[in-house]
C-alpha cells in the first residue's frame, strides 16, 4: 500500500514521473527524485538488509547512509547505501548477505546459537587439532562478505582533477552556508562541498519551532545571497572522504576524484544521530527522528501508521508534530528526561493532546513480520528491576532523538583532538589542527541561530586567515544528548554496534577478559570496525568501556578515527590508470621488422625479431659474428659532463681513472655505491679537454645522474652535468662488414682502421645526420656505436639498414646481445652482479685506480677487501651435449652448502656449446676447475671454469 | 605534508620530489673505515626538526629542507650552497690518474 | 574443535578467562626489563619465563599493549627469503607459528593461504628463481611457477599479454599464511603473565642510569627500576630509546601504510604480492581486502595516512585485478617501521654489557615474532647470541658487512 504523502511533502520528488526498478525480484514503482531507500519505504517496506552475525532483519536507521543497515547491490556495484542510490529505470537491486532471500534468510538460524557465540568466541576455539582453522575458515569465508564482485569486469572509467580555492566549506547546512557567505563577502574564492543533492541540511526537513516554518525561510535567504556572489562554487552530490596535509581535500563526485587544495577549511559537517540501546533496538522501522523527518519532507513518504517518539530533547517533540501533521497516529512521546526543558514544541504536543511520558527507560521493542511491532517503557529509576510495571505501546514506527555525535572525521584525520565531554554528554573537539575552522553542531548541540552565527564567524576568520575559534564545548545551547541511553536486558540483544552485531554484554565481557581500554576492546570485539566505522556505535562504546573499567568518562577518547570519512571506491583512487610506456625513436622500425618486445624499466625494447625465440637469436648472433647487424641502444643512458673539473669529477664518481684519458678516446666506467657495491657501468667518451659524454645502463641512468648532482652539490666542482638520454638515439652497428656498410654512406668521418682505431671517438655526420661515433667492443666484433639526435633516429636506422643490405644486414635484439657479450665475458650489471657485489668479487679489480685520493665507494671496497672473499665470478662451459641447460639463478652447491649461483647462461652457436658466468667459491675460481650446478628437479650438472673471453680471447676481431 | 617549497620552483606537489637522506657532510678522503662506515650506515633519525636533502625530480635540482619529522611539517628550504660553501679538495699527492 | 564454545552457552553468567592480566604495581627492581610490549617483547618475555625460568620480568610500554606495529601490520607470515641465513631464521619462525595457537591456548587464526610473489620482468624472474632455489635447498617449500600455474591458484589475476606489466611468472610459497596479529600479542601476554611476568602499559622510559658499560636502572614516568638485564624491542622508536642509553643505530623510522576494504564475498584465495608494482593484497575470513605497498618515500615519526599512498596502491592493484574498481576502501592506517640499510634486523648483544637489542624490523617484523621471542630470550638468558642470529649482529655495519636480503622484502623499497 502506498505510503505517499500529498504535497507540499516531498520536496525532491516529482509525482508525475514514475520510475520502475526491481528490488529482490519485485517490481517497484517510484517517483522521479526518489532514492531506492525512499521508494521502498514508500511501499511500507522497511526490510533492506541482514546483520553480519545473526542475520537479523535490518532497515534504515539514520536514513542518510551513515549507518550500514541499508547496503545493497546493483549489478556490479555493491555495498552502496540505498539512500545514496537515485531510483532509475531498469535498475536491478538486491539485498546482500543472506542465504535464500532477503525476506526468508535461512542464516537467521545462527541467532538461536547466540549464547554460544560470545564476543571473541573465535579466539577460544577452532584451533585444535593443529591446522584445523584452515578447515573452519573455509565455512566462515563462504558465509562472510557483504557484496558480490564481478571478477570479469574491466577497469571502468574513473578520472581525477585538481582544484584550488581560498576557503573550502565542508557541509552545506546552515552553518556551512553562513560560513561560505561570510567568506565570499570578504572576497575569498570559496567552495561549498555538500554530500546531498541539495544544500540546506536540516533547514530542509527539521522542525525548529512549533509552526515548522523557519527552516525553509533561512535556507532561501542564504541560498539567494550565495548565488549572488561571483566567487562561490557550490558542489552538491560531492563527498569529502578525507583531509590530508596542507589542506588537501579528497572529493568524490560521480566518477571523479577532485583533489582540492584549500587555503583554509571550514568544517560544518554537523552531527550524526545516535541510537538508544535497548532490547530489539535494531529492528526495522526504529529510526532517527531526523531521518523520519527527511523521509517525509524530502520524499513525501509516511513512515508508518502508529508511532512512538523516544526523545531526550525538544527535537523529538518536533518529530511528533511532523508525524501528526502527516496523519500518523502518535501513540506517545517517550521522554527519557524526568523534567523536560520548556520549549514551544513541547507545548504544542501537549496542546494537540498527544500523550507524553517522562522519566522513561525502554524495556524492549517487539517484532512482528520483521518490523517493530511494539515498545515497552518503564520508569527510568526502576530499569534494573525486572518486575517493574511497564507501559506497552502497539506501534509500527519508533523514532529516536536521544542525542547526536559530531561528525568530526576530517578534524580527527588532520590531528585534531576529540574526547568525551560530560557537560555535552558527547564527544567534543578539544583542539583544532592548523588551518581548520569549525562551526555548527559539529562543535556540539547547537540552535539554528547559534549555528548561523558560528558559521559567519568561521567563514570570516577563514577568509582572513585568522586564528580559528574553537567554541567552548560546555557552552552549547542546542538539543541535549542523553548521557546514558543504554538499557541492559536480561536477554541481551541491545545492540551497541549494528554492523558487528555487538550487544552490551559483549563490550562488558571484553573488559572482563582484560581488554581494559577502548583500543583493546575495539580489537577484541571488533566494535567500530564495520562499514560504518562506529558512526552510530563509538559514543556508546566509550560510555560502556569507561563504566566497566572504572575510568573517567570526561576526556575519554574513542578509537582512532581514520580516513576515509566514508567508504570510497578503489576506482576513484586509481583514476584512469595511466602508466606511460617509453618508446625509442625507432619503435616503428621494430614493429615493421616483427620485433618481440621486452620490458626494460619503463621502456620497451626488442628482445628478438620474428618467430621462434631460439632460432631468431641464433640468426641474429650469426649475422653479428659473420656479417653485419644493428641494435637500437637508445635506451642506454647518456650524460654530458662539461667544465674545467670534468675529468676530476669523473675520477671521483667512478672507480677508474680519467684525467689522462686522451681526447677522442673512450674508457670503461664502473660505478660503485657508498658501500662499495657495483651499481652501474658504461663508457666515457672524451670529446674535449673539458667535455665528456658518459653512458650508463638503461635502468641505472636516472640514479647515476641523481647521484652525480648530489655529490657535486657538496663538492662544488666546476662542472655542468646534463642527462641527455632522451635527446639522443643510439644504434650499434656490429660485425666484420660494419665498416664497409658505413663507408657506403656519405660521411665526413673516416671509418678506416688507420684513421679510426678501436676505443676512439669521432664527431661528424653520416648520411647528413649529426653523430657521435664510438668504436666499442661490447659484442666482440668490429663495430661502431652511433649517437644522433633522437629526431634523426629512425632516419639513421633506415640509412644503415639500406647501407648494409648487400651484406645481409639484419636487426638484432637484447637476447642476441646477451649471448654475444657473454661470449666475450662482459658482465651485465644487475644480472651478473647483485646488490652486494663488489669489484674484486666480479674480477674487476683492474677497473679500480688505486692511487686516486678518493672515489665514491672506495672506503667500502677497501673495507670489504679485508674480509675473506666468499665468492668469485667466473666464466664456465658445459658439455656440448647437455640436454637441458640450467637456468640463471640455479645454485652452485657442494652438498648442503650453497657456494654461489649461475648469473648468465646461454647456448653459444658460435662456440658450439653452452657457456655462462657464475659465482663460485674462490677455491674453484681457476680455469680448469669444476663445480656443481643444482639445476632443474635438483639434477646436478658439472661445469668447468673457463677463462674469459670465451670467444676471440685475443680480442682481434673488435680491433679490425 | 603535501607541498614542498622548492627554492628554485616554489611550492610544488610533494609527488614531484625525492627524499635524499640526512644532511651529513662526508668524511675526508683519508678518514678511517669506522668513520666512513658510520657515515654510510648510521643516521641520526631524530623525532623533531631535521635537515635533509630533497630533489625536485622534474628540474633535477637538489636542495636542503628543514622538516619536523614528529608532525610531518615543513619548516624551511634553501639551496645547498648555504651549507656547502667551499669546493671540496682531496689530498694533493695523487699520483698518476 | 568447536566444543570449547559449549561452555559459553551452558553457563548463565559469562566466566571470563582473563586473557589479559590486570595492571600490577611497578616494583623497584627486576631481573629483566623489556622495553616494548609489542609482539616481540611479549614473545621474549614468554620464552624467558617458559624456557629459562626467568620470571622476574617487567615488560614496559608507553602506550597500550601491542599498540605499535603489532597492531598495524598486515599479518603475512612466510619464509621465502633470499639469503640462506634469512631462510633458516624465518623458517624456524614458520615452524613455531604452526604450533603457536596450541602453545598459547588462543586461536591465532593461522590461515595457510599460499603466497605468490609476481614477476613482471626477466630480472624479477631471475630473483624469484634465486629465492626458490635457496628455499628448496634448505627444505623450504617454494617454486617458480609460470602463468598457467598462477591461473590455477588465482584465476582473478589479469594474466593477459595486454596488461601494462605482464606477469611472467611467480615465486609460489605454499606455506605462506596470515595470522590474527593482535591475538598473537594477547596470547604471549597471557602465557607470560601466567608465569609471573608483569606487563606495564602506559609506562614510558625516560632515561637510563649507567655505570661504565653497565646499565643499572631504567627511569620511567612511573618510577625508576633497577635492572639486571635490559632488552630493547621498540621498533620505530629504536633510535629514541637507543639515544637515551647511548647506542648508535643504522635505523631510519619510516611510516608504512596499509588499508582495508568493506567486506566482499570471497574473490582472492592466496596472498598476492607484486614487488615491481609495490602492491600486496589478501582477503580476510570476514571478506575484507587487506592491502599495502612500499614504505613511505621519506622518514617520519608519524602514523598519518596520505592520499598519495592509496592512489598509487589502487592504480597498481587494478593493474593486477582490473575488476576491483567497485570495491570500497573502509579504513587506512600506518605504523612506524625501523628500516635498516640491508633489510635485515639487528639482534643480539650491544657494546653495553647487559643491554640487548631487537630492532631493525622494517616491513618484515611480524612474521619473525615467534623466533625473535625464542632467540632473544636465549640471548638475554645466556648473555650470548645463538648462531642462528649471528648474521644480524649490530656490529656488521661498521665492517661494511651487510646481509644480502634486498630482493626478498616482497615489495620494493
Amino acid at each position: 500500500m502506498s505510503q505517499r504523502l500529498p504535497e507540499p511533502w516531498g520536496l525532491l520528488i516529482d509525482r508525475s514521473r514514475t520510475i520502475r526498478f526491481t528490488f529482490e525480484g519485485a517490481r517497484i514503482d517510484a517517483c522521479a527524485g526518489d532514492t531506492v531507500s525512499s521508494a521502498l519505504l514508500a511501499r511500507g517496506d522497511w526490510l533492506l538488509g541482514r546483520s553480519l552475525k545473526y542475520h537479523r532483519p535490518r532497515g534504515p536507521f539514520t536514513l542518510t547512509g551513515d549507518d550500514a543497515n541499508t547496503l545493497i547491490q546493483l549489478g556490479d556495484t555493491h555495498n552502496v547505501p540505498a539512500e545514496q542510490v537515485p531510483a532509475q529505470s531498469g535498475l536491478t537491486v538486491t539485498g546482500q548477505h543472506y542465504s535464500g532471500s532477503l525476506r526468508r534468510d535461512r542464516a537467521r538460524l545462527t541467532e538461536r546459537f547466540a549464547r554460544f557465540l560470545p564476543v571473541g568466541f573465535y579466539y577460544h576455539a577452532f584451533y585444535r587439532p593443529r591446522g584445523i582453522w584452515d578447515y573452519w575458515e573455509r565455512f566462515i569465508r563462504r558465509a562472510a562478505g557483504l557484496g558480490r564482485v564481478n571478477t570479469a569486469a574491466g577497469h571502468g572509467y574513473y578520472d581525477k582533477n585538481y582544484a584550488f580555492c581560498d576557503v573550502a566549506v565542508v557541509g552545506g547546512g546552515v552553518a556551512g552556508l553562513a560560513a561560505a557567505l561570510a567568506a565570499a563577502e570578504d572576497g575569498a574564492d570559496t567552495v561549498v562541498i555538500e554530500r546531498e543533492s541539495l544544500c540546506g541540511g536540516g533547514l530542509n526537513y527539521h522542525r525548529f519551532d512549533a509552526e515548522g516554518e523557519s527552516g525553509a525561510k533561512v535556507r532561501n535567504e542564504l541560498m539567494r545571497a550565495l548565488e549572488a556572489q561571483p566567487r562561490v562554487r557550490i558542489w552538491t552530490d560531492t563527498t569529502c572522504t578525507g583531509r590530508f596535509g596542507d589542506n588537501l581535500l579528497a572529493l568524490i563526485h560521480g566518477d571523479r576524484l577532485t583533489k582540492l587544495r584549500a587555503g583554509r577549511v571550514v568544517i560544518a559537517t554537523g552531527a550524526i544521530g545516535q541510537p538508544a540501546v535497548f532490547h530489539g533496538n535494531d529492528l526495522p522501522a526504529i529510526a532517527l527522528g531526523s531521518g523520519v523527518q527527511r523521509l517525509m519532507r524530502l520524499y513525501g513518504v509516511r513512515p508508518g501508521q502508529r508511532a512512538v517518539c523516544v526523545t531526550a530533547n525538544a527535537d523529538g517533540y518536533g518529530v511528533a508534530l511532523d508525524l501528526a501533521d502527516a496523519g500518523v497516529d502518535v501513540a506517545s512521546v517517550v521522554d527519557l528526561r524526568r523534567t523536560p526543558d520548556p520549549d514551544p514544541r513541547v507545548d504544542a504536543v501537549h496542546a494537540r493532546g498527544i500523550a507524553v511520558h517522562t522519566g522513561c527507560a525502554i524495556r524492549h521493542a517487539t517484532e512482528r513480520n520483521q518490523r517493530v511491532a511494539g515498545l515497552r517503557i518503564v520508569d527510568r529509576e526502576r530499569i534494573d528491576d525486572a518486575a517493574a510495571p511497564g507501559v506497552d505501546f502497539d506501534c509500527d514506527l519508533v523514532t529516536v532523538d536521544v542525542g547526536a555525535t559530531p561528525a568530526v572525521s576530517l578534524i580527527a584525520h588532520a590531528g585534531g583532538d576529540v574526547s568525551y565531554s560530560e557537560s555535552n554528554h558527547g564527544l567534543a573537539i578539544r583542539s583544532l589542527p592548523p588551518g581548520m575552522h569549525v562551526a555548527g553542531s559539529v562543535c556540539g548541540p547547537c540552535t539554528l541561530t547559534s549555528a548561523q552565527r558560528e558559521g559567519q564567524a568561521a567563514g570570516r576568520a577563514a577568509a582572513r586567515a585568522e586564528a580559528a575559534a574553537l567554541p567552548d564545548p560546555t557552552l552549547r545551547d542546542g538539543p541535549t544528548n542523553d548521557g546514558w541511553p543504554i538499557f541492559p536486558h536480561s536477554k541481551g540483544k541491545e545492540f551497541v554496534d549494528f554492523d558487528e552485531d555487538l550487544m552490551i554484554k559483549d563490550l562488558v565481557n571484553a573488559t572482563k577478559e582484560g581488554f581494559s581500554s577502548i583500543e583493546l576492546v575495539k580489537r577484541f570485539s571488533t566494535v567500530g570496525m564495520g562499514p560504518s566505522q562506529g558512526r552510530t556505535a563509538a559514543v556508546n562504546a566509550v560510555r560502556l568501556v569507561a563504566d566497566a573499567t572504572g575510568e573517567a568518562l570526561e576526556g575519554a577518547r574513542a578509537s582512532t578515527n581514520r580516513p576515509p570519512a566514508f567508504p570510497e571506491k578503489y576506482g576513484h583512487l586509481a583514476g584512469r590508470g595511466f602508466d606511460p610506456v617509453r618508446y625509442t625513436a625507432m619503435q616503428r622500425c621494430h614493429e615493421v621488422a616483427d620485433a618481440r618486445m621486452m620490458v626494460a624499466g619503463a621502456w620497451l625494447r626488442p628482445a628478438w625479431y620474428g618467430g621462434d625465440r631460439q632460432e631468431a637469436i641464433n640468426r641474429e648472433v650469426k649475422a653479428v659474428r659473420e656479417a653485419v647487424a644493428v641494435i637500437d641502444v637508445s635506451t642506454l643512458g647518456g650524460i654530458e659532463v662539461r667544465g674545467e673539473d670534468a675529468a676530476e669529477f669523473l675520477n671521483r664518481m667512478y672507480t677508474f681513472a680519467y684525467k689522462k684519458q686522451p681526447v677522442n678516446r673512450s674508457r670503461y666506467l664502473l660505478m660503485t655505491d657508498d658501500t662499495g657495491s657495483i651499481v652501474d657501468d658504461g663508457v666515457a667518451a672524451r670529446l674535449g679537454e673539458d667535455y665528456y659524454y658518459v653512458t650508463a645502463t638503461t635502468g641505472g641512468v636516472e640514479n647515476v645522474y641523481r647521484r652525480m648532482l648530489w655529490w657535486n652539490a657538496q663538492w662544488r666542482l666546476d662542472v655542468d652535468i646534463i642527462n641527455v638520454t632522451a635527446a639522443y638515439a643510439g644504434i650499434n652497428i656490429a660485425g666484420p662488414y660494419s665498416r664497409r656498410a658505413l663507408e657506403r654512406l656519405d660521411s665526413d668521418i673516416d671509418f678506416s682502421a688507420a684513421a679510426f682505431p678501436y676505443m676512439e671517438v669521432r664527431t661528424g655526420h653520416v648520411a647528413g645526420i649529426p653523430v657521435r661515433a664510438m668504436r666499442v667492443g661490447f659484442v666482440g666484433e668490429l663495430g661502431y656505436e652511433l649517437h644522433c639526435p633522437a629526431s634523426y633516429g629512425e632516419a639513421l636506422w633506415e640509412q644503415l639498414m639500406a647501407a648494409g643490405e648487400p651484406d645481409g644486414i639484419r636487426p638484432f635484439g637484447v637476447e642476441a646481445q646477451r649471448v654475444l657479450r657473454l661470449e666475450k665475458g662482459h658482465i651485465i650489471v644487475g644480472q651478473d652482479t647483485d646488490n652486494l657485489t663488489h669489484p674484486t668479487e666480479a674480477a674487476m679489480g683492474w677497473a679500480i685506480a688505486r692511487r686516486k685520493p678518493f672515489f665514491v665507494g672506495r672506503p667500502g671496497i677497501e673495507a670489504r677487501e679485508q674480509h675473506t672473499l666468499t665468492r668469485q665470478l667466473v666464466g664456465f662451459q658445459l658439455p656440448a651435449d647437455t640436454a637441458t641447460l640450467p637456468e640463471e639463478s640455479h645454485l652452485v652447491v657442494d652438498g648442503e652448502a650453497i657456494l654461489g649461483r649461475v648469473t648468465s647462461i646461454a647456448w653459444s652457436q658460435t662456440l658450439g656449446r653452452p657457456i655462462g658466468m657464475a659465482f663460485v667459491s674462490p677455491a674453484q675460481a681457476e680455469a680448469g676447475r669444476h663445480f656443481t650446478i643444482k639445476a632443474q628437479r635438483g639434477n646436478r650438472i658439472e661445469a668447468e671454469v673457463v677463462d674469459t673471453p670465451f670467444y676471440d680471447p685475443d680480442n682481434e676481431r673488435q680491433n679490425l | 605534508m603535501k607541498l614542498m617549497n622548492c627554492p628554485l620552483n616554489g611550492w610544488r606537489n610533494i609527488g614531484e620530489f625525492v627524499y635524499g637522506g640526512e644532511v651529513r657532510p662526508a668524511p675526508g678522503a683519508d678518514a678511517d673505515t669506522e668513520t666512513w662506515a658510520d657515515w654510510v650506515f648510521m643516521v641520526d633519525n631524530q623525532a623533531g626538526v631535521v635537515r635533509e636533502w630533497w630533489f625536485h625530480a622534474p628540474t633535477s635540482y637538489w636542495f636542503i629542507a628543514e622538516r619536523d619529522t614528529a608532525n610531518d611539517t615543513l619548516i624551511r628550504t634553501y639551496p645547498a650552497a648555504e651549507i656547502f660553501t667551499e669546493r671540496v679538495e682531496f689530498a694533493s699527492g695523487e699520483k698518476s690518474s | 574443535m568447536a566444543f570449547g564454545l559449549l561452555k559459553f552457552g551452558l553457563r548463565r553468567t559469562y566466566r571470563a578467562r582473563g586473557i589479559l592480566p590486570p595492571r600490577p604495581a611497578l616494583k623497584s627492581s627486576y631481573d629483566v626489563v623489556i622495553i616494548g610490549a609489542g609482539g616481540h617483547g611479549l614473545a621474549a618475555a614468554h620464552h624467558l619465563a617458559k624456557d629459562h625460568g626467568i620470571t622476574e620480568v617487567a615488560v614496559l610500554d608507553k602506550g597500550y599493549l601491542a599498540g605499535g606495529n603489532t597492531a598495524r601490520n598486515t599479518a603475512i607470515v612466510r619464509s621465502n627469503y633470499l639469503t640462506p641465513e634469512g631462510v633458516r631464521f624465518y623458517d624456524e619462525a614458520m615452524q613455531l607459528w604452526r604450533g603457536l595457537s596450541h602453545e598459547l591456548g588462543l586461536n591465532l587464526m593461522l590461515s595457510n593461504r599460499g603466497h605468490l610473489t609476481l614477476a613482471h620482468s626477466d630480472a624479477a624472474l631471475r630473483t624469484m628463481r634465486w629465492r626458490a632455489e635457496v628455499n628448496k635447498h634448505q627444505g623450504v617449500d617454494s617454486e617458480l611457477i609460470d602463468p598457467g600455474e598462477i591461473r590455477k591458484l588465482c584465476p582473478q589475476l589479469d594474466l593477459s599479454d595486454e596488461a601494462r606489466w605482464p606477469i611472467l611468472g611467480a615465486l609460489y610459497h605454499p606455506p605462506g599464511a596470515t595470522a590474527r596479529h593482535d591475538a598473537v600479542a594477547w596470547g604471549y601476554a597471557h602465557e607470560a603473565s601466567r608465569r609471573g611476568v608483569e606487563i606495564h602499559e602506559h609506562t614510558e622510559v625516560t632515561g637510563f642510569r649507567r655505570e661504565g658499560s653497565r646499565v643499572t636502572a631504567v627511569e620511567t614516568d612511573r618510577g625508576t627500576i633497577h635492572c639486571g638485564r635490559v632488552l630493547q624491542a621498540v621498533a620505530g622508536n629504536s633510535t629514541r630509546v637507543g639515544d637515551m642509553v647511548g647506542l648508535r643505530m643504522p635505523i631510519r623510522t619510516v611510516p608504512l601504510q596499509a588499508c582495508v576494504s568493506v567486506p566482499i564475498m570471497p574473490v582472492i584465495d592466496p596472498i598476492i604480492v607484486s614487488g615491481s608494482l609495490h602492491t600486496y593484497i589478501w582477503q580476510t575470513a570476514r571478506g575484507e581486502l587487506v592491502m599495502g605497498g612500499s614504505a613511505d618515500p621519506y622518514p617520519g615519526y608519524t602514523t598519518r595516512s596520505t592520499l598519495d599512498f592509496k592512489e598509487g596502491l589502487m592504480a597498481h592493484a587494478m593493474e593486477l585485478f582490473p575488476f576491483l574498481g567497485e570495491v570500497r576502501l573502509n579504513r587506512q592506517w600506518a605504523g612506524m617501521t625501523d628500516m635498516t640499510p640491508d633489510f635485515s634486523p639487528i639482534m643480539g648483544k650491544t657494546p653495553l654489557d647487559n643491554y640487548y637489542i631487537d630492532a631493525g624490523w622494517g616491513t618484515w617484523g611480524f612474521k619473525a615474532t615467534p623466533v625473535c621471542g625464542k632467540r632473544m630470550a636465549e640471548t638475554v638468558a645466556n648473555d650470548r647470541a645463538p648462531e642462528i642470529i649471528h648474521a644480524f649482529d649490530m656490529g656488521r655495519f661498521a665492517r661494511f658487512d651487510q646481509v644480502g636480503e634486498r630482493g626478498a622484502a616482497s615489495v620494493g623499497h
